[in-house]
C-alpha cells in the first residue's frame, strides 16, 4: 500500500517532492512550498482523513522556517508527514482549512507564537497571550530568561546559574 | 409480559434504595484530620535535610535543580546550599545527582507559614533548620 | 388593543473560569433566552509556554517538570517525553523497566477516569457520587506513594528506565485494590449509569457523526463513541502492548451517555491489563544509569502514544547538545475544547453545556501546556 501511495504522487507531482522516506507504517516527504496544497489535497483524497498536528520549527542558521503537516489514514492505518520549508523573512503559506475543519485552531496557535501567516484562515487572533508587544515568543532570538529578569525581577539574588 | 416487565422494574426502584440503609453500620471512608493520619512512608518526598559533615561545597545540586531553588550561604566559614521552599518542586534530583549522599528529602509534610520570607530553610548545627514553625 | 411585539435581544453569559462547573477554562456564550447560538473559547489561563522553556533545560530536568503539562495524567507526558529521545538515541531499556512503565501508566489511566467520574457527577447535581468515587481514587493515590514518592506528580520516569524500583509491598497492595475496585464497578452500574436522572441528562446530548468527528480532529474515547476503532495500543504498538491482550471499546450513538459509557469499560479493560503484567513480572536490572549532561546525537522523532484522554504526540528535534532543540506537545484536549466544543454548543440549551464540557473529558493544563 506504501509503494502505491508513493508511485502515485510521484507520477502526478514529479518536481515538487524533493525527498521521499518509507518505513515500516510511515511515508515522510520533504516537498517545495509551491504544491503544498495540491499534495495535501490528493492524500487526503487517498486516504489520510486525519489531521493530527501542524506544527513548526525554527532553523535560524539557515534562515527557514520548517513546517510539518501530520497525517493519519484510518483505513490503511498508516502516518504520513509532509515537510515544507519556507523563508524566515516573510513567512506566508495558503490555509488546509478547507480540507481540515480542526485545522483552524492549530494555525492560530503557530501564528500567534511564530508569527506564520495563513491565507484563508476565518480568525487569526491571538489565543493564549494577551496585551503582546514584542516579537513572537518561540522564536529563536527571543531571549525568556533576559525577558522575566528584566521584567519580573528586582534583584539578583547571586546563586549559580544552572547549566544549558 | 411487557406490563410484567414493568411492574418488577416499579418494584425493584421503590424498595432497593432501602438498601443503603446498611451504610449507617459502616466505618466512614473519612478520616478526622488532625487526630488520625495516615502512616507516613520512607520513600516520601518531603523537606529536605543536609548532613554537615558530609557536604563537599561541590554545588551539583545547586546546578541540576530546575528550578534554582538552592544557592550557596556562609555557614561556619563555608559555604553550604540553602533551599528555597516555596520554588522547590520536590523532584529528588538534588539527593540522586549528590556525590557524598549529604541532601536527603525526609518524610516530613506539614509545612504551613503565613509568611513567604519564612519558606527559606535556614542552616543550624544539625543541618537544615526550618525558619517557619 | 395592539399589543407591542417587543422583540427578544441576545444576552452574554460567561461560562467563566471562577465557576466549579468550568475549570480553569473560559467560555462566552451568546444567548437568546435559553437557547445558545454561539461559543466564543477563550483560553490562556494555564499557559507557562512549556516547549520554549524545555529548551533551556537537560534531560533530567525536562522529565521532572513535564508532568505538568496534563495535570490528571502525568505518566502518559513522561511516557511520551522518554520514548521520543530513546528513539533518536536508540537506546534499548532493560525489560523490567519497560514492564513497570506500563504498570503506572495503566493505573494513571484508571486514576484519570475515576476523577472523571467524580467531576461529571459533580456538575450535574449528583454530589453523592463525586465523593464515592473521589474516596476510591485514594487507593491509587496511596499507590501512587508507595511507588514513587509523590501522590500527583510522580517524578518516576527518566531516560533510561524508571528512577526507583518497586517492592513487594507495592505488588500486594496493587493486587488488593484492583480487587476492591472491581467490586465497585458493579456499584457505579448501578448507582450512576444506570440512573434515571444521569441518562435523562447525558442521553442524545452533544451528539456527533463519525464523519464530523474525523473532520473536528476528535481522537480517544470521544471518536470511540463514533463507531471508529482508532487505538493507537493496538494500530502502533509501543513498549510491552504487544504481549498483552484486551479490547477495544467501541459505540455506536456518538453522544454523551455513549461516551460515557466507553470509558466506564476502559476502567475494566485497564484493571486486566495490569493483573496480567503483574503475572509475569521479569527480574533484573530496572534502568540504563545515564550523566546529567547526556546528549542524544542529532535527529528528530515523532512518537504517539494512547493517554486517557486520546492521541498524545511527542515531536522532539535534537542537535546534538544536552537540552533539545525543539519539543512540541500535541496535547488531545486542545481539539477537544477548541473545536468540538463550540460546534456542539450551536442550538442546545445553557443546561446542557456542563454535561457536554465534561463528557468530553478536556483538561485545561492539557489544552494550554
Amino acid at each position: 500500500m506504501i509503494n502505491e501511495i508513493t508511485s502515485l504522487l510521484k507520477s502526478k507531482f514529479p518536481d515538487s517532492l524533493l525527498n521521499v522516506v518509507s518505513e515500516d507504517k510511515r511515508i515522510t516527504l520533504l516537498v517545495k512550498k509551491e504544491e503544498l496544497h495540491q499534495i495535501l489535497s490528493q492524500l487526503k483524497d487517498t486516504g489520510f482523513n486525519h489531521l493530527s498536528d501542524v506544527t513548526a520549527v525554527d532553523y535560524i542558521d539557515e534562515q527557514e522556517f520548517e513546517l510539518i503537516y501530520h497525517l493519519w489514514s484510518h483505513r490503511e492505518k498508516i502516518r504520513a508527514i509532509v515537510k515544507v520549508r519556507i523563508p524566515r523573512e516573510s513567512p506566508t503559506v495558503k490555509s488546509v482549512v478547507d480540507l481540515w475543519t480542526g485545522a483552524q485552531m492549530h494555525e492560530r496557535e503557530d501564528h500567534e507564537l511564530f508569527g506564520i501567516n495563513f491565507e484563508g484562515n476565518p480568525n487569526l487572533s491571538p489565543l493564549f497571550l494577551e496585551d503582546w508587544e514584542e516579537i513572537p515568543p518561540f522564536r529563536k532570538d527571543f531571549d525568556t530568561r533576559k525577558y522575566v529578569k528584566e521584567k519580573y525581577y528586582l534583584e539578583e539574588e547571586g546563586y549559580p546559574v544552572a547549566k544549558g | 409480559m411487557r406490563k410484567m416487565g414493568y411492574l418488577s422494574d416499579k418494584f425493584s426502584r421503590t424498595f432497593t434504595p432501602f438498601g443503603i440503609l446498611r451504610n449507617l453500620f459502616r466505618k466512614p471512608m473519612t478520616l478526622q484530620f488532625p487526630y488520625e493520619t495516615l502512616p507516613p512512608l520512607e520513600g516520601y518526598r518531603g523537606r529536605h535535610a543536609l548532613d554537615l559533615e558530609k557536604c563537599a561545597g561541590c554545588f551539583i545540586c545547586s546546578m541540576i535543580c530546575p528550578n534554582k531553588a538552592i544557592w550557596p550561604v556562609e555557614f561556619k566559614g563555608r559555604k553550604y546550599p540553602q533551599v528555597h521552599l516555596g520554588k522547590c518542586c520536590w523532584c529528588q534530583l538534588c539527593e540522586e545527582y549528590c556525590p557524598n549522599k549529604a541532601i536527603k528529602l525526609t518524610p516530613h509534610s506539614m509545612m504551613v507559614t503565613m509568611d513567604k520570607e519564612s519558606a527559606i530553610l535556614g542552616l543550624g548545627e544539625e543541618g537544615f533548620v526550618p525558619r517557619h514553625q | 388593543m395592539d399589543i407591542e411585539e417587543k422583540e427578544i435581544g441576545f444576552s452574554t453569559v460567561p461560562f467563566g473560569p471562577q465557576h466549579p462547573a468550568s475549570g480553569h477554562f473560559h467560555a462566552l456564550l451568546k444567548v437568546e433566552g435559553e437557547m445558545v447560538h454561539e461559543l466564543e473559547p477563550h483560553p490562556g489561563y494555564l499557559h507557562r509556554g512549556f516547549e520554549k522553556l524545555m529548551e533551556y533545560r537537560v534531560h533530567p530536568q525536562n522529565c521532572a517538570l513535564v508532568d505538568r503539562a496534563d495535570v490528571l495524567d502525568p505518566f502518559s507526558c513522561e511516557l511520551g517525553y522518554t520514548n521520543a529521545i530513546e528513539k533518536i538515541a536508540g537506546l534499548e531499556i532493560p525489560e523490567r523497566g519497560r514492564y513497570i512503565r506500563i504498570i503506572m501508566a495503566e493505573l494513571g489511566r484508571i486514576l484519570s477516569h475515576m476523577t472523571w467520574i467524580g467531576v461529571l457527577s459533580m456538575v450535574l447535581g449528583f454530589d453523592s457520587a463525586n465523593k464515592i468515587a473521589w474516596g476510591d481514587r485514594e487507593k491509587i493515590l496511596r499507590l501512587n506513594e508507595i511507588a514513587t514518592g509523590g501522590r500527583l506528580y510522580p517524578c518516576y520516569l527518566c531516560v533510561g528506565g524508571v528512577r526507583r524500583d518497586i517492592s513487594q509491598e507495592f505488588v500486594d497492595e496493587t493486587s488488593k485494590a484492583l480487587d476492591y475496585l472491581e467490586g465497585q464497578l458493579s456499584f457505579y452500574d448501578y448507582f450512576v449509569f444506570k440512573n434515571e436522572t444521569f441518562v435523562m441528562r447525558t442521553e442524545k446530548v452533544g451528539r456527533m457523526s463519525a464523519k464530523e468527528a474525523i473532520d473536528l480532529g476528535a481522537t480517544g474515547p470521544n471518536l470511540r463513541a463514533c463507531g471508529i476503532d482508532y487505538d493507537i495500543r493496538k494500530d502502533e504498538p509501543y513498549e510491552v502492548y504487544p504481549k498483552v491482550s484486551f479490547n477495544v471499546i467501541t459505540r455506536d450513538e456518538g453522544d454523551a451517555y455513549a461516551r460515557s459509557l466507553c470509558r466506564r469499560y476502559e476502567i475494566a479493560e485497564s484493571i486486566s491489563i495490569v493483573r496480567q503484567l503483574l503475572n509475569n513480572l521479569p527480574d533484573g536490572a530496572f534502568r540504563v544509569e545515564l550523566s546529567p549532561v547526556w546528549a542524544a546525537p542529532e535527529g528528530e522523532s515523532y512518537f504517539c502514544l494512547e493517554s486517557a484522554r486520546g492521541e498524545k504526540c511527542f515531536h522532539v528535534v535534537s542537535d546534538g547538545s544536552p537540552c533539545p532543540y525543539r519539543v512540541k506537545i500535541r496535547a488531545p484536549s486542545f481539539l477537544h475544547t477548541l473545536s468540538e466544543f463550540p460546534y456542539l454548543a450551536k442550538g442546545s440549551t445553557i443546561a446542557d453545556i456542563p454535561a457536554i464540557y465534561w463528557s468530553l473529558d478536556s483538561c485545561p493544563a492539557d489544552m494550554d501546556r
